[in-house]
């Protein structure tokens, strides 16, 4: 929210049409409310920027590299200013490019990097690193004041399955706090120490896993270096492809095949399905299987539940496909999880049917299976280790890959995605999917995927107008009213990604305001084509999100099966092996329960009062500040007497 | 007077090296720079806009470097140049004083220092270079570039104070900055903290607040003030839940011996915060309070639409869940005394009773007996005891309030919802003369509040012992007074009747009197408050100290807050040492207040236009019959975005000084 800043500027009033500027010796028309920085972009004036993220509004001024020189109107001496966050004023003159504003912005560079680790080469950003684009565009040629020990004394959070948090590589740019907070609303995130010492904590000072955080991966998205990863887990599947007494039998999400091919040079949004296949031959894989197939599972399993919920007259009941909103849930709301389907997600449907059902039909050792997915997003990871999807102590899924780290897997390998031609599935198994499963993908995905298969089940015949265009759209929450017919009728739909919308909707089901049947929740903006685990960006949040979209719906569009139940495999897996939805082998194998996580931080106002900093307290005892100085001592102490206090606020 | 014998401030630069020191001109600006504490000679003064040198054999350097060392360790570490730049800038300045120096390296330190000095995001990396730069441009041979690093071992005493306008402003001197900081860091906890250093009363302060700071807010020059009373709020209503638990005995971990009791009078806002800081200190406490609830002023006088009655309460009980216990129906002067107070084994007394009679207007026909008749005071505390659902009482018709002030303001708004047909109020200057809060008059306004300016009574009529009607005179306006506003006098012949059914006479408050006997050793000013030294709160009786209204005169809440720190930290003090020690930081103020080094400020630079946060309101129609909160709270992200508008206009003043700083609690 920055009422502020009005982002629509169609309105433009008359007094604006006589402003005027000059950047660069070149007179440009500037607009109200206009930062030096946007007018600049306008006419194409290139300013390095750091922390700044034009798509998601954020530009807290904290990196101070985009510095200009101005002369205002009416006052002689040029001053240097941020372009970020300073007015463009009528008759200003900006200057970026002087030798001052070089060398000022190569200084800050270096400063910058004083306490970076700068252990480029073996960082999670190597070459894709935004920092080293700054350090680039300033000709920053050395770095003077590089301190290694300060770099390491930042702390490196290990403590989650799917995220690293490395504070040495973080320049403090604020994007994951602001994308946590603005756009996720989970505001997990939080500034704190100050100085050298200043880093993004995790609130309350806990461990990821203990902490509000969902894992949702758009904190990763959005970080301009290394500082925060997913945990590369390439190493573990390298290991796989190389044991000989390993079956590796690999699946990747709807997701990923319109979201992989701008690695390797293709236009956003391609579908690289087929080479995703042929890439997975070239490194080994035993067994190429899809999650699409367990996309439509999936549809039989929560299709079937919701229909006895509806019954039954439960309402609403969530999806439970996405393990950031299961986290969201059970760390945040747990009063909501008896609403949420049990079904579990298509990856761990995959896993557990890739051990069953798969060994059994293809006379192999389900000992030697290995299953491994490809997703984009990092929850995969937390999900894929949850106690609740072992059996005994056997991991359904044994390793998630994000998008990322397949791309530098196979990059790894040497294999290069876009010179390959196309293959194809060749398992009778699950490799099959419908236009439903691979909509899966997208924000609407599994709601109209349901409800194709809904109003089968209810009417005995298939729906007539099979693209639900009342479901698809952009909106962060979206509703509908659609008519099943038989028994059920009229049912009311929501479908909420990102999950600042989803807590205003949770809110509203537990405060009874609400009036929905079912409700569809994508933890990321857009749903899974832009998770956290999908390619990252450099300085755009999601620039590809509707070419992906386009590309997941006319894969569908050309799909001859458009419904879960008519996908041939599936029909075969219920006949042969699990009997039908909701049978008591489909609730063993396909169905979960959730737990409920909520973190109570315990707080005392003496605790308080011992972490803050830059605050003398009237109560001496309570001081961090002089305990950490009575314990520590100070650097470069003065031969000189120190009297009265020093931090002397009052 | 000071006499300035090298140093540059606002880019001017005063140099009498050459000058034998008595012939320097003195300075009057710096009047009160002489000594910093008895005998204490201040030999030079560094802050944000240059430094000044008053004696001979300053080592400037060293003074710099330390100015530069503060910096450093106050730097938030949010943006680049401060975090590492004023590190730099320390480290480099340190090499120098240890005679490790060259021409390469001054250099280098300048650049940096400037480089700091123009990136910085906010107010401290923007002003903590000034003095360095300053002495690099005007006096660089007072620095050198070599030195003998066996010269520099003579000691020199100094003292930094960090400051900001909106903290010199606040009379508890809150931290304003560092608790919005927190709030934009996501730590709202934290901030409350930040808060309770200075005051327990949070979510009340947050509500009825006065708001100095907001007046010296330097975003004022950019576009509005920060919003800080709504973001404190904020943070208490939002902490609130956990803060009832945070607060126990148990945080006491230095126990005062148990015969040091403290007796505190009144469980006002001043008597509740020197009770707290005395408990937080480990001091028995037993308060004595007037009526049968705490709160005082906060609780009788401000409506509970202002301040939700529970909430002051909550906040009240604090005393008592730090073991302090309160003594309710116990007057003074009624139920106990001052000596007997003593007798008890009470080694110190604060009072902060509160100035809670009204004053009456002093015209013909006044008789409070009259039914219809009420002083505001009065009048308030009869609503509040309605609301409580004793003596209730309605009112009809047209109801009339004298005065401008706060206390009007809340009588007149109280009376429509009391069931007043209307509301006149009836102020004898011009609107822009009044007292009240303008926040405060807009609202009244709102709700449909008739205002009559240059109007006073001259007397008031009434029938069987029951209020008709007041007589107005139309008020002229006169020569201007010493204090800039201009008299007024009563325009003769002006005179006509207003016929009302209340009238309620708000125009000022005076302590009781009758709390007090010869005994008791008490003095009163002219005003009839409470005699007390401004600095110690000594009313000159030992041990007993006196602050807030009753000392005072009608105040605001913070200023009774902060009172109530002030005597906390008097009493400690006395109870240890038989005197209350100098305070240095208090000093500090007082010279950067001399000074007017905060004042004129400007913004030279373009800032990003951000509104202010608009705090929604109950509807004036609905909200102008019932007592429910007329301000609603603010969301998390209208936090956060008001949050990121403090500027945050830190900055750092130094002393240096012949003889050490005497060492004060804190």
């Amino acid at each position: 929210m920055r009422p502020s800043r009005p982002r629509n500027r169609e309105n433009e009033s008359d007094s604006e049409k006589a402003m005027e500027a000059t950047i660069n010796q070149a007179r440009i028309a500037i607009r109200e409310n206009e930062t030096i920085l946007e007018a600049a972009r306008r006419g194409g004036h290139f300013i390095p920027t750091l922390c700044e993220l034009a798509d998601i509004d954020h530009a807290p001024g904290s990196c101070r590299v985009c510095l200009v020189e101005i002369t205002r109107p009416g006052h002689e001496e040029p001053a240097i200013v941020t372009a970020c966050n300073t007015p463009i004023e009528n008759g200003m003159v900006v200057r970026t490019r002087s030798r001052r504003v070089r060398e000022m912005q190569r200084l800050q560079v270096e400063l910058l990097l004083a306490d970076h680790d700068l252990d480029c080469a073996v960082c999670a950003r190597h070459g894709d690193c935004e920092l080293q684009d700054a350090a680039q565009f300033v000709g920053l040629r050395q770095s003077r004041y590089a301190r290694p020990d300060l770099a390491k004394q930042r702390p490196r959070d290990e403590s989650s399955p799917a995220i690293i948090r490395d504070m040495g590589k973080c320049i403090r740019c604020l994007r994951c706090v602001e994308v946590c907070r603005r756009e996720q609303g989970v505001d997990a995130l939080v500034f704190s120490g100050a100085g050298l010492g200043a880093e993004i904590a995790v609130r309350g000072g806990a461990s990821q896993g203990a902490s509000d955080c969902v894992a949702c991966g758009q904190c990763v998205l959005v970080c301009p270096t290394g500082a925060l990863a997913e945990r590369d887990e390439t190493e573990i599947v390298v290991d796989y492809l190389y044991d000989p007494d390993v079956i590796t039998v690999f699946q990747f999400a709807p997701a990923v095949r319109v979201g992989f091919g701008e690695e390797f040079g293709l236009p956003p949004g391609t579908n690289v399905e087929g080479q995703v296949i042929a890439a997975l031959r070239t490194l080994g894989a035993d067994v190429i299987l899809d999650t699409n197939f367990a996309a439509d599972v999936v549809i039989m399993e929560e299709g079937a539940e919701l229909l006895a919920r509806l019954k039954e007259g439960r309402r609403p009941t969530f999806t439970s496909c996405c393990p950031a909103w299961i986290n969201f849930a059970e760390k945040l709301y747990p009063d909501i999880l008896p609403y949420l389907s049990s079904t579990k997600s298509p990856q761990q449907c995959f896993g557990v049917l890739a051990k069953t059902y798969l060994p059994e039909r293809m006379g192999i050792d389900a000992g030697r299976v290995r299953v491994i997915a490809i997703m984009p997003c990092t929850a995969k990871k937390d999900e894929a280790q949850r106690l609740m999807f072992r059996k005994d102590g056997v991991r359904e899924v044994d390793v998630v890959l994000t998008t990322r780290e397949f791309a530098h897997l196979l990059r790894r390998e040497g294999v290069d995605l876009a010179a390959l031609a196309p293959s194809r599935f060749d398992s009778p198994y699950m490799s099959e999917y419908s236009g439903a499963g691979a909509i899966f993908g997208t924000t609407g995905g599994v709601m109209e995927a349901a409800a194709r298969s809904m109003y089968s089940a209810l009417n005995g015949r298939e729906l007539e107008h099979i693209e639900i265009r009342a479901l698809r759209g952009f909106e962060a929450v979206r509703t509908a009213e659609i008519d099943l017919g038989g028994s059920v009728g009229k049912v009311r739909l929501a479908m909420c990604h990102g999950l600042k919308g989803v807590r205003t909707v949770v809110e509203d089901v537990l405060a009874g305001r609400s009036d929905f049947d079912f409700i569809e929740v994508m933890a990321c903006p857009g749903g899974c084509v832009d998770g956290g685990g999908r390619l990252r960006s450099k300085k755009q949040y999601q620039p590809n999100a509707l070419k992906r979209r386009a590309s997941i719906y006319a894969i569908d569009a050309n799909k001859t099966v458009r419904q879960s139940h008519n996908n041939p495999q599936v029909k075969r897996l219920y006949q042969d092996f699990l009997g039908e939805p909701l049978s008591h082998k489909a609730e063993d194998l396909l169905h979960t329960r959730y737990i409920r996580r909520r973190n109570a931080v315990k707080q005392t106002i003496a605790g308080i009062w011992r972490d803050i900093t830059l605050s003398t307290l009237v109560h001496s005892e309570f001081d961090a500040l002089d305990a950490h100085r009575a314990n520590a001592g100070r650097e470069a102490k003065a031969p000189l007497a120190r009297s009265g206090k020093t931090g002397g606020r009052d | 007077m000071a006499r300035v014998i090298y140093g540059a401030w606002d880019g001017k630069v005063f140099d009498n090296r050459d000058k034998g020191i008595f012939e320097i001109e003195p300075m009057p600006e710096l009047a009160g720079f002489d000594f910093f504490n008895e005998g204490n000679v201040v030999k030079a003064f560094l802050g944000d806009r240059g430094f000044f040198v008053f004696e001979p054999g300053v080592d400037l350097l060293d003074a710099l470097r330390r100015y530069a060392e503060e910096a450093a360790e106050e730097s938030c570490g949010k943006c680049t140049p401060c975090r590492m730049g004023s590190r730099l800038v320390r480290d480099k300045l340190a090499q120098l004083c240890r005679g490790e120096g060259d021409a390469a390296l001054l250099a280098e330190i300048e650049s940096l220092a400037r480089h700091v000095r123009q990136t910085s995001l906010c107010g401290l990396g923007q002003t903590c270079m000034t003095p360095l730069l300053c002495a690099l441009e005007h006096f660089p041979d007072m620095i050198g570039e070599t030195r003998d690093p066996s010269g520099a071992a003579a000691v020199q005493h100094a003292m930094h104070y960090v400051t900001a306008p909106c903290i010199e402003a606040c009379p508890a001197k809150v931290n304003v900055p560092r608790y919005i900081d927190y709030i934009k860091n996501g730590q709202p906890a934290h901030s409350l903290g930040v808060i309770l250093q200075k005051y327990p009363m949070a979510a009340t302060c947050g509500r009825v607040c006065v708001r100095f700071c907001e007046q010296a807010c330097r975003r004022n020059l950019v576009d509005e003030a920060v919003g800080i009373k709504t973001l404190k709020r904020y943070v208490a209503d939002l902490e609130r839940g956990l803060s009832e638990e945070w607060f126990s005995k148990d945080m006491i971990r230095s126990p005062q011996p148990a015969h040091l009791k403290v007796a505190v009078v009144g469980a006002g806002p001043a008597g509740v915060s020197c009770a707290y800081h005395l408990l937080l200190k480990g001091y028995p406490v037993e308060v004595f309070e007037a009526k049968n609830e705490p709160g005082g002023m906060a609780a009788s006088g401000i409506p509970s639409y202002r301040l939700p009655k529970e909430v002051l309460r909550a906040e009240a009980d604090i005393v008592e869940r730090l073991g302090g216990r309160i003594r309710y129906n116990a007057r003074l002067g009624k139920d106990f005394d001052l000596d007997g107070l003593f007798a008890q084994g009470f080694k110190a007394v604060f009072l902060g009773l509160g100035c809670d009679k009204g004053r009456p207007l002093g015209v013909e026909g006044e008789d409070l007996s009259l039914s219809g008749l009420w002083t505001g005071i009065d009048f308030l505390l009869q609503v509040h005891e309605c609301l409580q659902g004793a003596a209730c009482m309605t009112l009809k018709g047209v109801v009339a309030v004298v005065g401008g002030g706060n206390v009007a303001m809340d009588c007149a708004r109280s009376a429509l919802r009391m069931g007043a047909g209307e509301v006149h109020v009836i102020y004898r200057r011009e609107q822009k003369d009044m007292p009240a809060d303008q926040v405060e008059i807009e609202a009244a306004k709102e709700e449909g509040v008739v205002f009559h300016f240059l109007t006073n009574p001259s007397r008031i009529l009434s029938e069987d012992g029951r209020v008709t009607g007041v007589e107005l005179v139309s008020m002229r306006k006169g020569e201007p007074d010493g204090h800039g506003r201009r008299r007024v006098e009563p325009d003769p012949g002006s005179e006509r009747l207003f016929g009302c059914q209340a009238l309620i006479g708000a125009i000022g408050q005076e302590v009781d009197a009758a709390c007090f006997g010869a005994s008791d050793g008490i003095r009163f000013n002219r005003w009839g408050c409470v005699q007390a030294d401004e600095t110690t709160l000594d009313t000159g009786r030992p041990g007993v100290f006196a602050g807030g209204d009753c000392q005072l005169g009608p105040s605001t809440l913070i200023n009774a807050m902060a009172d109530g720190l002030k005597a906390a930290r008097s009493i400690d003090d006395y109870l240890h040492f038989g005197r209350v020690r100098f305070f240095p930081r208090s000093r500090m103020r007082h010279m950067i207040s001399e000074f007017r080094a905060l004042s004129k400020e400007s913004v030279e630079i373009p800032v990003e236009n951000l509104y202010r946060v608009e705090v929604k309101e109950l509807d004036p129609n609905v909200r102008k019959r019932i007592f429910d909160e007329v301000e609603k709270p603010i969301s998390t992200e209208e936090a956060y975005h008001e949050a990121s508008r403090c500027l945050r206009c830190y900055r750092i003043y130094s002393v240096v000084t012949e003889s050490p700083i005497p060492d004060a609690a804190l």
